[in-house]
């Protein structure tokens, strides 16, 4: 086990009157890959954000609670923001190349923190695009315009300018989901090469990203915090319901199902009958999905079918009416 | 399937009559200008015939009565007092159109963004009158001259310039503003290398368009510049730029001999200015960004 780098203790965020973040506690293992994962709007980029105050920038947001890195309390007032950034990287969802060349891209952080001699930015630059592996691929076009490079070298070249004011921490929302699945392997592979020097933040809606990449899982859903813990034991033994719902969830998408039903206007018991019925046919193990559109199949229908001995694995809101629910034999 | 095809057939009509429209409208706007341009030198050809170019230009004798035509202090007027509302209005429609975009909390924005479209839209004479009185009244008296007109004109610009600029300051995406602060840049680093960089040529546009304007301005400028016919060596001297020629003298003493030809050669001199400003402003431009690029 790594030495804490981030503890966050009582975080709340405020939008407004809305809150975004509900009282949380917890703390970020140093030197590994921590993955934030939640449903849309539970957090995520509010949490990540108050970790480097980028949160501020947005107006009328209230931040409370603490957050200590390395120890200091990063919430007080009189902190050097820019040093505090400094110290910790981002890399944002969609690429976003400053506009000027590759160079002054790269360049433009030590630059900021008053680095002028020219050999050491040469270095600086053609060592921090050596380790995005872009290096050879810009290396005869350092002055064109970052804008010109595809979006997978777009964002290695965020990667790039990140690392080159050296941080100790760094912050990924969401690195990959605008990306190709081969610029999200490279992402991938650079975030687990550089986690023996630096701690990583990721937040992640794609749960098989967060299984290959992650050591910590810290889960989010309405702003709470519903389970935190070592990555093998939230994804194999999630203590809490919830989470054990929203990993089965995100798997869904990627299940075969054996059969499919449409029970929309169906209603209590009939739809039950139906179901039953269906999964007679089915083999064990198979995986059988139904459609219903009754209130009360959608609570009763998965109780019933768990006291029968099947397994449901998930039930989801489609839209305003249908329900999808997927059972197991 | 009758239907289909003829509203496929409706579709690509409207569509082909739209695009000769706007050719016929863009074709319009341009031989406008075209137009302005033939007529003006048509007119000023007998003046342009009967005198040379270099004495036009660059003679300090203006006396049409003894048939001396020298042009020099009235495009050295144009330039003093434009060039002096430039130095005033630049830097302070620049920051306070940065201030409005980037700092300035919502209320602010949504409060002064009116008054500053209110007063793009106040007519010239107001703002003459405005100066005149400034100018008589006020414990500031500084006379008549190349910094009162100058002062005058670049209040003038100022809301136009600032107005535009911050609508393309607003332009700038959030992302690239927050990948700055996210390496540690302050909100200032953050605004003169990432903003102001990446609305450059939005803001080129909207200070060409601002100058293009106080170039051709005449009446509030006319009203408190004192209007002597002597190029100007300090801001606190009189000057007599050519839109003030123009507007006073138009109409008047029509019958020495080409005096009306030397006006419309005044115009049409004043229009070259704005056109080489504006090719200018535009290269200018071009080169920075490639540099940039
Ligand atoms: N600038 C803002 N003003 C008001 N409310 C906001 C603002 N930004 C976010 N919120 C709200 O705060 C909550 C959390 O938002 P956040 O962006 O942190 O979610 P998220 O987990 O990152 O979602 P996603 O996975 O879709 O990116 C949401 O309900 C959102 O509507
Ligand atoms: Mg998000």
């Amino acid at each position: 086990m790594n030495e804490t780098c981030i503890s966050i203790r009582h975080l709340s965020v405020f939008y407004g009157k809305s809150v975004a973040l509900k009282d949380i506690s917890l703390s970020i293992p140093g030197r590994q890959i921590t993955a934030i994962i939640g449903p849309s709007g539970c957090g995520k980029t509010t949490l990540l954000r108050s970790i480097n105050r980028l949160i501020e920038s947005t107006d009328e947001t209230r931040v409370s609670g603490e957050i200590l890195v390395d120890g200091q309390n990063i919430m007080d007032r009189r902190l050097d923001v820019t040093a505090l950034r400094k110290k910790i990287g981002l890399l944002a969802q969609k690429p976003s190349p400053l506009p000027m060349s590759i160079y002054d891209n790269v360049a433009y952080g030590p630059r900021i923190h008053g680095e002028r001699d020219r050999k050491a930015l040469d270095r600086t630059v053609q060592d921090c695009l050596q380790t995005v592996s872009l290096w050879d691929e810009v290396k005869h076009r350092l002055r064109a315009p970052a804008s010109r490079l595809s979006v997978g070298q777009q964002q290695r070249l965020c990667l790039a300018r990140s690392l080159a004011v050296r941080p100790e921490i760094l912050l990924c929302d969401e690195p990959t989901s605008a990306l190709d699945p081969v610029s999200s392997q490279t992402i991938e592979k650079k975030l687990v090469e550089l986690k023996k020097d630096y701690t990583i933040v990721i937040v992640t809606h794609n749960i098989h990203q967060a299984i290959r990449l992650a050591d910590y899982v810290i889960h989010l859903y309405l702003g709470e915090l519903v389970e935190h813990g070592p990555a093998n034991e939230v994804f194999e033994h999630p203590k809490e319901e919830r989470t054990r719902a929203y990993i089965n969830g995100t798997f869904l998408a990627d299940i075969k199902f054996d059969k499919e039903l449409d029970l929309k206007g169906t209603k209590c018991p009939y739809n039950f009958v139906y179901a039953k019925l269906a999964l007679d046919d089915l083999a064990e193990g198979n995986i059988l999905r139904i459609i219903v559109d009754d209130p009360t199949a959608v609570t009763e229908l998965p109780r019933g079918m768990e006291a029968d001995g099947y397994e449901v694995l998930n039930s989801n809101q489609l839209n305003k009416t249908d329900w999808e629910i997927v059972i197991r034999k | 399937m009758e239907k289909g095809l003829s509203r496929l057939i409706g579709r690509r009509w409207a569509d082909l009559a739209a695009t000769r429209l706007m050719f016929v409208a863009t074709v319009f706007v341009a031989s406008v200008a075209v137009f302005i341009g033939i007529g003006l030198l048509l007119k000023s050809w007998p003046i342009l015939e009967a005198r040379p170019l270099s004495e036009l230009l660059f003679s300090s004798v203006w006396c049409p009565s003894r048939g001396e035509f020298g042009f020099y202090p009235f495009i050295m007027g144009t330039l003093w007092v434009t060039g002096l509302a430039g130095i005033i209005a630049l830097p302070l429609s620049l920051l306070s159109a940065l201030y409005l975009a980037e700092y300035a909390p919502n209320k602010v924005r949504a409060l002064v963004k009116p008054a500053l479209d209110l007063l793009a839209g106040i007519p010239s004479v107001v703002y003459g009158i405005w100066g005149i009185l400034a100018l008589s009244l006020g414990g500031i008296s500084i006379g008549f001259n190349v910094l009162a007109g100058g002062i005058v004109l670049a209040i003038m610009v100022i809301p136009v310039v600032t107005s535009v600029s911050e609508e393309v300051f607003r332009t700038v995406p959030r992302d690239i503003k927050e990948a700055s602060l996210a390496v540690g840049a302050t909100r200032w680093e953050t605004a003169k290398h990432v903003v102001m960089r990446a609305s450059l040529p939005g803001v080129a546009a909207a200070v060409v368009l601002g100058f293009s304007r106080a170039f051709g301005e005449t009446m509030a400028v006319l009203m408190v510049v004192g209007n002597v016919a002597r190029a100007p060596s300090s801001v606190m001297d009189p000057a007599y730029p050519l839109t003030a020629l123009i507007a006073n003298n138009y109409g008047e003493m029509m019958s020495v001999p080409l005096y009306d030809s030397a006006l419309l050669l005044a115009a049409l001199v004043l229009l070259v200015m704005v056109l080489v400003f504006n090719v200018a402003a535009r290269l200018a431009l071009a080169r920075v960004q490639r540099r940039w690029a």
